[in-house]
């Protein structure tokens, strides 16, 4: 396929998978904020570790509005200077789509057109304003739309391929910031706390993963910070799992290349990815001096890696990406 | 006059005076191919036919069915303005039409050869010479070269107008890429979707197989076999205000749509660019003008375009559609002489009228458009979009002198032709919530491969929606009617 045609479908997938993270990621908050019995800040400055926005936020409304969810929310949802808000995202995953209008079938580019019409329209303001919680499940349940509608209306080959690593890259990343930041604010929690408010963290960080159901299948019922963060990290058959994630990219990325294949691109991308995925395993959390903050940055910065290579692989390094190089 | 007899949608409709109206007649009686419809539409209340009409623009701007408005930043996207109700034409008319339009393209294809290689006509009419050899659309560097397959002119839209008796007249020839086709499409799918029981009733002809005609024709001239051919459609990019219409032909088509960069020539061949290294392309539908085509043959000092791409068509190693230096066919000056060259090449008499023309480089012509200025249009013939343009009939004085001015500095640049009562369509006028006559004209599209042309049984009838206005342009406020060419009856 053409390169710069695989460029946009991989960032299609990132920004389409992207928004889905977001809303879920605030939807979650909003409700742990209602009974957690958790300080605003303790609820919603994660939020914007999560995203690395905290610095911006903080220049816009000052670092003491990270209490108020309003602001948080606000700044997630509409801030057109913030490349991770609502409206950034769909706008640059429609972008990306109508580049490659002749690519995506055209269900797919209804519903992401509509959505953004939606969001820029009155609906989205009235229903931000109105019914926060639909507000999110509406963004949330239009990009499932999407990744449902690639997969049931278009060929299953290259395009797709590439749409659907945009997908895993990106879920990657977001489990493990997710992860990351929420594990560390929840070791700072003063010890002695109620059990109970220890869980319902654990269970909401689930939910921000929409892994609760799925967790509680595997461990029926006994949540402990240790097991949640195992299984989002190695759960082998849980589909946001960094390492579900990162075994279905590899796949991926060694049907572009074929093990004996010489002359294509694509084989420093397949052995970074193979390298990220042999670290990845339960039994490196026992070695000495390994922590799951530890692991988890080196996650985070693999897999950017990995994205760099396969755009200079595949993309064509000629080609200014301008607002699209933004890494993770 | 009031009609009576059709109750809703077009009781209070009236014809404008003076004008030939497609669906009524003067008396305000349906035409007789519309009588049918006449009924099923008529019958609809306002408020109803507004709420289809809402119906039919949200669907267009869901799908995206829209064009890059450039004056925005932000690369706003626009919903050309859609009227539902259709322009009808009768299948008698359409007979008409049709093998008018095909014997102009064919003349203007052989016109196109004779210009590119021996000129003979050009050598019989020294004044049609000056016109041709002394604009910047002629390509010298192409002269005896032969385009793939032998077609020039794999796609043009011929804008026709109807006067004030009813009989269509050519007002322009666009040989070079001609818009609108996927407004066509699209609208008639939004029609069989918003008024499926109007629709239903009509006995139209179909136009959805034109994107499979077009693979087949771009297919045809090919310098490999078909079956082992890539077609790919040439976009600017995304910022190009008919973007819409260069994906939908692409993903209608199932080809790839490339940009310039995707582009490269090596060795007089043609590749494209792929995650699997480079790949040859045979055939390049070019929704680009000739000037940002290839910076090494046009325009040095651009970055568009594709370096070495016009060799690799002189060597015959890829066809582009439209075959570049074709706008010395559709110069609004050598428009005058169309039916000299069907006479000349075809030895046929024109089968479709046109608009008579004075030509301002010839003396006798300049001094009756001189004289003339308050009765005529005067349209420079390097302009498009209705730009350049003096109205006569509703011009000042200050605006005529400034065009008497400008005729008499450069007399090559003008020509002038009365002005034609364009023919009215009733349309929905969507502030008043009523129907009223607009003027319309019609781009039907035609389709040329060795075989020789072909006429898509429809078009694009434009309309002009502002109250007495003959701009039907998109850029100027127009907007566009789908055009339902009636089945003849067995």
């Amino acid at each position: 396929m053409i390169a710069r045609v695989a460029e946009h479908c991989f960032w299609l997938g990132r920004y389409l998978e992207r928004a889905e993270s977001t809303a879920r990621v605030l939807q979650v908050t909003g409700t742990l904020a209602l009974d957690a019995g958790l300080s605003p800040e303790q609820c919603w400055m994660p939020v914007l570790a999560v995203f690395g926005e905290r610095a911006r936020f903080a220049g816009l409304h000052g670092a003491a509005a990270e209490g108020d969810g309003e602001r948080v929310q606000h700044f997630m949802a509409w801030e057109e200077h913030n490349p991770s808000s609502l409206l950034t995202a769909l706008s640059e995953a429609r972008e990306n789509a109508r580049a490659i209008r002749e690519v995506v079938s055209i269900e797919c580019w209804e519903a992401i057109n509509e959505v953004y019409l939606w969001m820029h329209g009155e609906e989205g303001r009235a229903e931000f304003a109105q019914h926060r919680y639909g507000f999110y499940r509406h963004i949330r349940r239009a990009m499932q739309l999407c990744l449902g509608l690639f997969r049931s209306t278009m060929l299953h080959d290259t395009p797709l391929d590439f749409i659907w690593l945009g997908v895993l890259l990106e879920r990657v990343g977001q489990t493990a910031r997710v992860l990351d930041v929420h594990h560390h604010a929840f070791q700072q929690l003063p010890t002695g706390q109620h059990q109970v408010v220890e869980t319902s963290l654990w269970l909401s960080l689930l939910r921000a993963c929409s892994g609760f159901e799925a967790f509680m299948k595997r461990h029926q019922g006994r949540v402990t910070g240790d097991a949640v963060a195992a299984f989002l990290l190695f759960e082998p058959e849980f589909p946001r799992s960094i390492r579900y994630c990162l075994k279905s990219a590899h796949r991926y990325l060694a049907e572009l290349h074929p093990p004996g294949t010489q002359g294509l691109p694509g084989a420093r991308t397949e052995a970074l990815g193979g390298q990220l995925l042999a670290r990845l395993r339960p039994e490196v959390l026992t070695e000495p001096g390994v922590t799951i903050h530890g692991l988890l940055t080196d996650v985070v910065d693999a897999t950017a890696a990995v994205c760099d290579s396969l755009s200079s692989e595949f993309f064509g390094s000629a080609r200014a990406l301008g607002s699209q190089s933004m890494s993770q | 006059m009031r009609r009576r007899d059709v109750p809703g949608l077009f009781d209070s409709y009236t014809v404008a005076p003076g004008t030939f109206d497609e669906l009524f007649d003067a008396a305000g009686t349906p035409r007789p191919h519309f009588t049918r419809l006449a009924g099923l539409l008529g019958v609809q209340s306002r408020e109803d036919f507004a709420r289809f009409q809402a119906l039919a623009e949200r669907a267009l701007l869901n799908q995206g069915v829209t064009f890059s408005v450039y004056s925005d930043a932000r690369g706003t996207e626009k919903i050309f303005p859609f009227c539902l109700i259709p322009r009808i034409i009768a299948a008698t008319d359409w007979v008409h039409v049709e093998r008018g339009l095909e014997q102009r393209v064919r003349a203007l294809g052989l016109f196109l050869d004779d210009v590119y290689g021996e000129q003979r006509l050009l050598a019989e009419q020294p004044e049609l010479r000056q016109f041709v050899l002394g604009t910047k659309l002629y390509q010298p560097q192409l002269r005896h070269v032969r385009p793939p397959g032998g077609v020039r002119i794999h796609v043009s839209g011929i804008d026709l107008i109807r006067d004030e008796q009813g009989t269509f007249r050519v007002l322009e020839d666009n040989l070079r890429t001609p818009s609108g086709v996927s407004y066509v499409m699209e609208s008639r799918i939004i029609t069989k979707r918003v008024i499926p029981e109007v629709f239903e009733q009509a006995r139209v002809r179909q136009v959805d197989h034109y994107p499979a005609r077009l693979a087949e024709t771009l297919r045809a001239v090919s310098p490999e076999a078909p079956e082992r051919s890539t077609v790919v459609v040439l976009t600017p990019g995304p910022y190009n205000s008919a973007y819409f219409e260069h994906t939908f032909l692409a993903r209608t088509m199932g080809v790839e749509l490339v940009h310039p960069a995707d582009l490269f020539v090596d060795e007089e061949k043609v590749f494209v660019r792929t995650t699997r290294g480079p790949r040859r392309v045979h055939v390049i539908y070019r929704r680009i003008d000739d000037a940002f085509l290839d910076p090494e043959a046009f325009r040095p000092d651009s970055l568009l375009g594709v370096r070495g791409l016009m060799r690799a068509y002189a060597a015959g190693n890829v066809a582009l559609a439209n075959a570049p230096g074709n706008g010395v066919a559709d110069d609004k000056a050598v428009y005058a002489f169309v039916p000299d060259m069907i006479r000349f090449y075809l030895s046929e008499e024109p089968i479709l009228a046109q608009v008579p023309t004075y030509v301002c480089a010839r003396a006798a012509d300049r001094t009756y458009v001189l004289e003339h200025l308050e009765q005529l249009v005067v349209k420079a013939v390097d302009e498009a979009g209705g730009y350049g343009m003096l109205m006569g009939p509703q011009s000042t004085r200050e605006q005529r002198e400034e065009f008497r001015q400008r005729i008499l500095a450069e007399p090559r640049r003008y020509v002038a032709q009365p002005r034609v009562e364009l023919s009215s369509c009733p349309t929905w006028d969507a502030g008043r919530k009523q129907v009223a006559p607009r003027r319309v004209d019609l781009r039907p599209y035609i389709l040329t491969g060795p075989q020789g042309p072909w006429v898509l049984p429809g078009g694009l009838s434009r309309v002009a929606l502002r109250e007495g206005s003959y701009v039907v342009n998109s850029s100027q406020g127009g907007g566009s009617k789908d055009t339902w060419v009636q089945r003849e009856v067995a």
